[in-house]
């Protein structure tokens, strides 16, 4: 190895630190010119101030002005200044400039070999770090952790183990004293999976130096590893509080917050970031945008050509497009430096994990621990995918053993909660579906649920003419957070409200749930059959464009009635092409947005159906099952690039908002949604008007129906704010005008809503039913008003109606008493015994305030059905409660009698 | 002690009791265990007095609130318990409506309502039933809990006092003010059955368990065992429960419970029952005297009565030591029982 001459450099600095001591000395003039300078700081002390703070290049001009006593001290500063702004190769000449023995200068070297193994140069700080460890009878504790490390990495764990006990050992004999090296003990402790004392020693370096820029990160990084965001994120905003510059903590927030600023500020500072370009890029493949992914890896993989994150990206793009020969490549390359390295497999298995691809991530993650068993992410990764494919006792095994060895990953531990959650749980089957809910959502939901499975299960294997593989696993979960955690390991999900892996469909359950919960279902098990077409390749726009499109072609009430922001959309010209739908999905910045990509996937298919017709659909979605590019795909399938195609669509859309015909204005905002588009849309200006209605608003709405007649909210709103007048007649006018513009408006209040209010103020029930009949045709949220007409209709002998009111209160919420009552009233009249034990089961369970009349009535119903032992069992229930309950006492002996 | 206790119930069977309450106080008598059994035995002679107190209110629109609920109770206990203005006591807030409200008898200020309790204390014989509502907001610190009235609040240790004198009387105080909590912890005694609609002095924002305790007693709703009477344990299930239920469809967590003491120990239950420590007084306590049914003049319908009665008690006996039996052995010997009783009230109502 070269070593330049240190005198020379020395001789090249000199006039450079007079200038900058003289700058120092400025700096530290008192606030006051006219006193005398009665001390200058030192140039060291206010160099690693100034590295402390952030600012590095003042720091890099002191430390070159550093000699004397402090001249090692001085180059290791002017090392790490350096490489903050990533001048890694400067700062790495100045070590090597002032290293002549590496034993003998093992703190520089120590820190020569941290760099050369951040740029790629792990067989020399290899060389480095055992010269500088078998050089010295007590090496520092830093070159004893970094060399335990790196032989870790290069796959030496045996002599790893060594020097990393070395330092524990260190620690223990009472021989390590400042907050670096503890940190450095607790990153030894860490690297032997000994969590809990690395948390411990990362409390006591930060208890004895807060200011530590690099415990404060690394125990944030060991809280990530460990998916403790709050806790990382502590630990970032600590180190970010000194150093706002410090590039290792904006990338952990980074992390944690998905967002590109953290990381933008990152580059700035240090262009040369490799953590800072790899957590950039994971960001950016995550959000499909892989070309500029993969520039970000080839940046780093440029800086530090033995990135494993990096390389482990690359390898993953190619995995996921079966470039099989470039990931041969990529994996050889790695096994080079890091041979059998279960992290990069690991990575594999959480990239095809994310992609949908879990039968390749359960593999990848097989070989992760196959190549390091005490991986416990790796067995958390394989748990993890192995539940995904339904395969749940597999999966719960490894995440037990890796809970056992890791137990402060926050996702094992979150994951095996919803175990403990689920083995409260009923499993109930159907010939296609295996379902696991609640005890209580087994009495109360499940009767509904369950025909409604076997129903899609009918409708759609005869649609696509394709059986997906059974059962279909779906699990309904009581708790948001347990839905949540067993869909993504975390419990913050967003307003997502039901997920489908392929042959797992998670849900939460419709008692936590502001929404129709049939609808969603069936959603969701529209993706089985097209994830399992395609093998999980389907993006996601197709996907939910198809789900969506199914929801109306189910239940003519059901799907997403969006003609305004249809027509606002095509006015801001907000319509993304076809090519990168997708983007609609992952660069939502907004519910709005994202309901809004929903929606434009959905007319992309109703598009191709129309255009194209149904069969065309099914070819396209049988080629995402094939390895080949988009564009390609629609070449084969619709004979014309994709780019024509999306003009095509385009043009349909155009014709769609001239059908529409709707005027809207830029003052209105659009509708709110709940439930990731499944739930209730409140057109937020209505709801005011309805609040607030005062003449400014009237004059203003009067002003805009008369500038524009088509304008659906100016007739909505003045029509609520006549209605609120009592001008009755004049509301009517309005109300119907808005509702002739837009007879599909879903959102609320609704033209037709509004009008039944005011019918039934005027006493006109007729009117009043028939306008939420109007409403229901393209509303299903509104539970009162189908309790409303079903109860009507009940009473005027309709118990077609009433019925089928009914079954739409059901499918909103099955939760309500009085929509069972209704139901068993309508088995009763229609002497239906199925049907009426069917409610009164249910009612039996909703009923807490009257069991012994409940009860009653479900025994006598299973008399009618023939099932005397329940009815038998059901009577003693009741009369338990009340012995002397004479109808009670009759239908026992009825009981008694039908079962001998 | 057991045997003497019998002797007493059948007594009371003699002076006519019907099968409902029959049952009900063979299973008080059950776990009644060692107590002197003396309350809530009381037949068809003895009176039933109301007393409803309103509080100050702290706005119009819970004024207008509180009224309804004082005014609907008054109605509900007239119109199906068999109370009359003359056995229902209503002080409402400050008593301004007195002369447009022919229910309202003065208000809450403190010297009404020592007013109208020493009224009571001279009216009421040995025996006699007095059931306190108390509507409105209360108070709780650690000096002492209060209920608002209009005027000086009144502390739970002072309502004890005045309440002192009723030893001879089957007493009920319900307490559905806000942080009720330890005001009603004061008025525990042997013999009384008291409910609060809070169980902590944290519940302190106004409960909903009034409106639900109305409409318990309303139609007789709250009957759960069919016996065509409400039970003081009934009423309070059923409230209970709806405001339970209530803050569920609110979407809210729930800022009160209500719990009974009804054994004197000033410990009370969230889920009292009668094998429970509480539940077994209020079990029996009713809101209305029980009007005997057409008597059935044959010996054989007399016999049988006695029989089923026999047969209830046996079977409130073995409901009580549920917990002993092993399930399949328990429902075994209930429907023993339970079939055996249907028979012999059928028959019964066969008989002249």
């Amino acid at each position: 190895m070269n070593f330049p001459e240190r005198s020379a450099l020395r001789v090249a600095l000199r006039p450079l630190s007079l200038c900058l001591l003289l700058q120092a000395s400025l700096l530290a003039l008192p606030a006051t010119a006219q006193e005398p300078i009665v001390q200058m700081q030192p140039a060291l002390e206010r160099a690693e101030e100034l590295l402390q703070s952030g600012s590095y290049l003042a720091a890099i001009e002191l430390f070159q002005r550093v000699d004397g006593l402090d001249e090692e001290a001085g180059l290791l500063g002017l090392s790490k200044a350096l490489a903050q702004t990533g001048e890694y190769e400067r700062a790495i000449e100045a070590l090597e400039d002032a290293i002549s023995d590496y034993a003998a200068s093992a703190r520089l070297a120590t820190q020569l070999a941290e760099l050369k193994r951040a740029t790629g140069q792990s067989a020399e700080a290899l060389q480095i770090l055992e010269a500088v460890v078998t050089g010295n009878t007590t090496p520092p504790v830093r070159a004893l952790v970094q060399y335990g490390s790196l032989l870790q990495y290069t796959g030496r764990r045996d002599e790893a183990r060594v020097q990393l006990e070395a330092a524990i050992g260190r620690y223990d004999a009472g021989l390590v004293f400042d907050a670096e090296e503890i940190a450095m003990v607790a990153q030894a402790s860490w690297l032997l999976d000994r969590f809990h004392d690395a948390n411990s020693l990362f409390t006591e370096a930060v208890r004895l130096d807060a200011q530590n820029l690099e415990a404060q990160v690394l125990w944030g990084d060991l809280f990530m590893e460990k998916f403790n965001v709050v806790d990382a994120e502590q630990s970032y905003n600590a180190a970010l509080e000194i150093n706002r510059r410090y590039t290792p903590a904006l990338v952990g927030q980074a992390k944690i917050s998905g967002g590109e600023r953290s990381l933008a500020f990152a580059l700035d500072v240090n262009p040369n970031d490799v953590a800072a370009l790899e957590t950039m890029a994971t960001l950016l493949a995550m959000n499909d945008r892989a070309e500029e992914a993969v520039e970000y890896v080839e940046r780093a993989l440029e800086v530090n050509p033995e990135s494993l994150k990096s390389l482990s990206i690359l390898a993953a793009q190619a995995a996921l497009h079966e470039r099989f020969d470039e990931f041969a490549e990529l994996e050889a390359r790695v096994n080079a430096f890091s041979p059998g390295n279960a992290r990069f497999y690991g990575d594999l298995a959480d990239a095809f994990g994310n992609a949908y691809r879990f039968t390749e991530a359960v593999g990848y993650a097989g070989q992760a621990v196959a190549a390091d068993p005490n991986y416990w992410q790796g067995h958390t990764l394989l748990g993890t995918n192995l539940i995904r494919l339904g395969q749940e006792e597999e999966g719960r095994v490894a995440l037990e053993l890796a809970f056992d060895n890791d137990p402060f990953n926050v996702m094992t531990s979150n994951m095996l909660k919803v175990f403990d959650t689920l083995e409260e749980y009923a499993t109930l089957r159907t010939e296609h579906f295996e379902v696991r809910m609640s005890q209580r959502d087994a009495r109360v939901l499940w009767p509904y649920m369950a025909p409604l499975l076997e129903e899609s299960w009918a409708t759609l294997t005869a649609k696509y003419g394709f059986e997906p593989e059974a059962p279909v696993l779906v699990e309904v979960f009581e708790r948001t957070d347990d839905f949540a955690v067993r869909s993504v390991g975390l419990p913050d999900i967003g307003p997502l409200v039901g997920i489908c892996f392929g042959k797992v469909v998670t849900l939460i359950s419709p008692q936590t749930l502001d929404a129709n919960w049939q609808e969603i279902l069936w959603h969701e098990l529209v993706h089985v059959f097209t994830l399992q077409m395609t093998n999980n390749r389907m993006p996601r726009w197709l996907s939910e464009g198809i789900s969506v499109w199914e929801e109306r072609e189910a239940r003519p009430e059901w799907g997403r009635r969006h003609g305004m922001e249809l027509v606002r959309a095509a006015q801001q010209n907000k319509l993304l092409p076809v090519s990168n739908l997708n983007a609609g999905f992952t660069g939502a910045d907004s519910n709005e947005d994202l309901g809004f990509a929903y929606f434009q996937s959905y007319l992309v298919v109703d598009y191709i159906s129309q255009e194209y017709g149904f069969d065309k659909l099914i070819e396209l979605i049988k080629q995402y099952a094939l390895i080949k590019e988009e564009s390609a795909m629609f070449e084969t399938v619709f004979a014309m690039s994709i780019d024509d195609f999306d003009a095509g669509f385009r043009a349909w859309v155009d014709r769609r908002v001239q059908e529409i015909n709707v005027y809207v204005h830029t003052e209105d905002a659009a509708d709110e949604g709940a439930a990731h588009g499944h739930g209730q849309r409140e057109n937020s200006s209505a709801v005011m008007a309805e609040l607030y209605n005062n003449a400014s608003l009237k004059q203003h709405m009067r002003q805009r129906v008369q500038d524009q007649p088509r304008d659906f909210q100016a007739h909505l709103q003045l029509g609520i704010v006549l209605f609120k007048e009592e001008a009755f007649d004049e509301a009517k006018v309005h109300l119907q005008i808005a509702h002739d513009i837009l007879p599909d408006y879903s959102g609320y209040p609704s033209p037709s809503l509004v009008l039944s209010q005011i019918y039934e103020r005027e006493g006109n029930q007729a009117a009043r039913l028939e306008q939420l009949r109007i409403m229901l045709q393209n509303q299903q949220h509104d539970d009162d008003s189908t309790v409303l007409l079903a109860t009507a209709a009940l009473e005027s002998g309709d118990l077609e109606s009433a019925r089928y009111y009914m079954d739409r209160a059901l499918a909103i919420t099955p939760y309500r008493l009085d929509v069972h009552r209704i139901g068993a009233e309508i088995a009763r009249r229609q002497n239906d015994p199925h049907m009426a034990v069917r409610e009164l089961e249910v009612l039996v369970d909703l009923d807490v305030n009257d069991p012994v009349e409940a009860r009653t009535d479900l025994a006598e119903a299973y008399l009618a059905n023939g099932q005397a032992p329940e009815a038998r069992r059901n009577i003693l229930n009741a009369l338990e409660i009340a012995p002397s309950y004479l109808r009670a006492q009759q239908v026992l002996l009825q009981a008694v009698d039908a079962t001998q | 002690m057991m045997h003497a206790m019998r002797r007493s119930f059948r007594r009371k069977l003699a002076r006519g009791l019907t099968l409902g309450l029959s049952v009900l106080a063979t299973s008080a008598l059950a776990q009644s265990g060692d107590q002197e059994d003396v309350w809530f035995r009381g037949g068809p002679e003895a009176a039933r007095h109301a007393l409803i107190i309103t509080g100050a209110a702290a706005s119009d629109e819970i004024r207008a609130r509180f009224s309804q609920w004082s005014n609907a109770l008054h109605d509900v206990l007239a119109r199906d318990y068999g109370y009359s203005s003359d056995t229902i006591t209503l002080l409402l807030d400050d008593g301004s409506t007195a002369g447009t409200n022919p229910r309202v008898d003065g208000s809450s200020r403190r010297e009404d309502i020592e007013a109208a309790v020493n009224r009571l204390q001279q009216t009421l014989a040995a025996g006699d039933q007095l059931t306190i509502v108390m509507i409105g907001h209360g108070s709780s610190s650690d000096a002492a809990a209060k209920f608002n009235i209009v005027g000086p609040d009144i502390t739970g240790a002072e309502f004890a006092t005045l309440l002192a004198a009723f030893r001879q009387q089957d007493l009920v105080v319900i307490n559905t003010t806000s942080g009720s909590f330890e005001f009603s912890a004061a008025l525990a005694a042997p013999g009384r059955v008291i409910l609060s609609a809070t169980r902590t002095r944290a519940e302190r924002y106004d409960p909903m368990f009034a409106r639900y305790l109305i409409e318990a007693l309303d139609a007789r709703t709250g009957d759960r065992d069919k016996n065509g009477r409400v039970s003081v344990l009934e009423a309070w299930t059923f409230a209970s429960q709806s405001v339970q239920g209530w803050y569920s469809e609110q979407g809210r967590l729930p800022t009160e419970r209500s719990v009974i003491d009804d054994n004197g120990d000033g410990n009370f239950s969230l889920e009292p029952s009668a094998s429970a420590g509480d539940g077994s007084l209020a079990e029996i306590a009713y809101f209305d005297n029980h009007s005997a049914g057409p008597q059935k003049s044959s010996p054989e319908a007399r016999a049988l009565l006695a029989e089923m009665q026999e047969l209830e008690r046996a079977i409130f006996l073995l409901r009580g030591q549920k917990a002993n039996y092993l399930e399949e052995d328990y429902w075994t010997r209930m429907e023993t029982l339970l079939i055996d009783l249907a028979r012999k009230t059928g028959r019964y109502h066969e008989l002249p």
